[in-house]
């Protein structure tokens, strides 16, 4: 019983990471069909900034976000304007995927020259230690994390929700020809959508490093995972990404504790396939969400 | 006195890509407070002709004249700007938003909140449905509610014209009724109409002006309710007359059909 307490609340903190990590991933499909394989090659690239502005600087790694972030939004600004923009939209989703898959080689291949393509780490002294609520023990990582991937998401829906380029950004996902007809920029709308993608990379990335070593080659590792989730949830819908994120990891974490790693992982194959047979639309992506 | 012109498009050539020519020649005058029809076959570029008053697609010659001005060529976003707003074919609401959300995004452009106070009040005077419903969700609002929701959100610069594109589509006859009936509300505002319907007989009923197009032309026009009791217009529809005239057939024709 206290093992399936332990796989429950470990499943719940891997599972907002796994939100944060995804919720890039919904935008950018959201906002213009794009399928961003290179979203996790962005992640472990940001680990590796943030390794070398800890090491180099001395900075805590969640301090090195105002420098990250920002620097990230206008990569994916950049990437959107330059590379995405160029293709064709009638076949956008394939052609991203060539792209993108790509330029997650040619980052690969440059971290692997940078920093060679041993395992690095961040350790910090905050992070080895754990909390307990009663049988149940959580480290600190891991809850820094989830409150970390929390207030990430509870901006970004704020944002989406609240601000005038949320509405627009919402409005141009939705209908982008009327979204123009009523006076949106949509083409700098899309390109400011996906650099907000981008920017969740660096959160993600910054927190992948404080929990977890990495290497050049870890995006492959997360980029099953992470379109499992987006499809699960409902493609484009970053609140469905969010729930089916929480859904699977506590599903991840307690046939981890209960059968074994394998199929811990398998979990997430067997319900994105399940999804695609089901209800291809997904499952988390409100009444009106876009079928595949 | 006549009615000012609000838009005019004179000798419009235009089509999608390297494909053929979908408008050829055409001309169409927009006058204020005044509804003008364009009905015809399937395929003879009725949806062409508000793409390219709007902006969404630009001619390949041509001019597109708003008060006066030419604006050939220019985005969707200038030409709301200088008044032209246009309603797509089909639904087009945010489907995902609110009714509320959806009609403060028409007023997108206003930055100042007083005034978007009085255009959002101004709306759900001419619209009812959009108070009762102001906080549904867009997407499952029935389809007349739906079209009420995107005339309103385009009333919300004020514009001069509206292009509608064939807003009956989908609906039963009674709501079909409603729509028509919104749209003789907007000409009472002064606001000039430039329509786009298949549902012909009903459409010039209540037009000033209508204009039969076949082929990517103007190929008869006048006053609607004279075009409506005029036989060329069922020839038309039925396979083209003026696809005989023109010697070719026109792919499309004879699909519609005269309600």
């Amino acid at each position: 019983m206290t093992l399936l307490l332990q796989g429950l609340a470990l499943g719940i903190l891997t599972g907002g990471l796994y939100a944060l990590l995804s919720s890039g991933l919904s935008l950018y499909f959201g906002v213009m069909r794009v399928v961003m394989v290179a979203h996790p090659a962005f992640l472990i690239v940001a680990a590796y900034l943030t390794f070398t502005l800890h090491t180099g600087l001395g900075l805590d790694p969640l301090l090195t976000l105002p420098i990250t972030v920002p620097v990230f939004f206008v990569a994916g600004v950049a990437i959107q304007r330059l590379l995405i923009a160029r293709l064709a939209s009638d076949t956008m989703a394939m052609m991203s995927v060539l792209l993108t898959f790509g330029l997650a080689l040619i980052i690969e291949g440059l971290l692997g020259t940078f920093y060679t393509g041993s395992y690095r780490s961040i350790s910090m002294e905050y992070a080895t230690q754990s909390l307990a609520l009663g049988p149940v023990r959580l480290p600190y990582d891991r809850i820094i994390a989830f409150a970390v991937a929390a207030v990430t998401l509870g901006v970004l829906f704020a944002v989406l929700r609240m601000t005038r380029f949320g509405q627009a950004l919402r409005a141009t996902i939705q209908h982008p020809e009327a979204a123009r007809l009523i006076g949106i920029k949509t083409e700098r709308v899309t390109g400011y959508g996906f650099g907000v993608g981008l920017a969740t990379a660096a959160v993600g990335g910054a927190v992948l490093a404080l929990i977890t070593p990495f290497f050049p080659a870890a995006h492959w590792v997360w980029i099953g995972k992470l379109m499992a989730i987006i499809v699960v949830g409902g493609l484009g819908s970053v609140q469905g990404a969010a729930v089916a994120a929480l859904m699977l990891g506590v599903i991840e974490s307690l046939v981890l504790v209960t059968v074994d790693a394998t199929w811990a992982t398998m979990m997430f194959y067997i319900f994105l396939f399940l999804t695609l047979v089901v209800r291809p639309q997904g499952f988390f992506g409100g009444r009106l969400a876009q079928r595949f | 006195m006549a009615s000012e012109t609000v838009l005019e498009l004179r000798e419009i050539e235009a089509g999608y890509g390297r494909a053929a020519l979908v408008l050829r020649g055409l001309s169409v005058t927009v006058r204020q407070g005044e509804v003008v029809c364009l009905v015809g076959p399937n395929g003879a570029g009725k949806s062409t002709v508000l793409k390219v008053a709007s902006g969404l697609l630009a001619p390949r010659s041509g001019t597109v004249q708003l008060s006066g001005a030419d604006v050939t060529g220019r985005t969707p976003q200038a030409l709301l700007g200088l008044g032209l707003a246009h309603v797509l074919q089909g639904h087009s609401v945010f489907r995902e938003m609110t009714v509320e959300e959806n009609i403060r995004l028409g007023g997108y452009t206003v930055r100042d909140p007083a005034v978007l106070r009085k255009r959002v009040a101004a709306v759900k005077e001419i619209f009812p449905v959009v108070g009762e419903r102001w906080t549904s969700i867009a997407g499952l609002l029935s389809g007349g509610q739906q079209k009420q929701v995107e005339f309103a959100r385009a009333l919300m610069l004020e514009p001069k014209v509206v292009l509608l594109d064939e807003p009956s589509m989908g609906l039963d006859p009674k709501t079909t009724q409603t729509v028509f009936d919104q749209i003789d509300l907007m000409r009472q505002t002064g606001v000039a109409v430039l329509l786009v319907e298949q549902n012909a007989r009903r459409a010039l009923e209540m037009a000033d002006v209508g204009c039969v197009l076949d082929l990517g032309r103007v190929h008869i026009s006048g006053p609607a309710r004279d075009l409506a009791a005029d036989s060329r217009l069922g020839a038309l529809y039925l396979g083209g007359a003026a696809a005989r005239e023109a010697g070719e057939q026109s792919p499309a024709a004879g699909q519609a059909d005269v309600r």
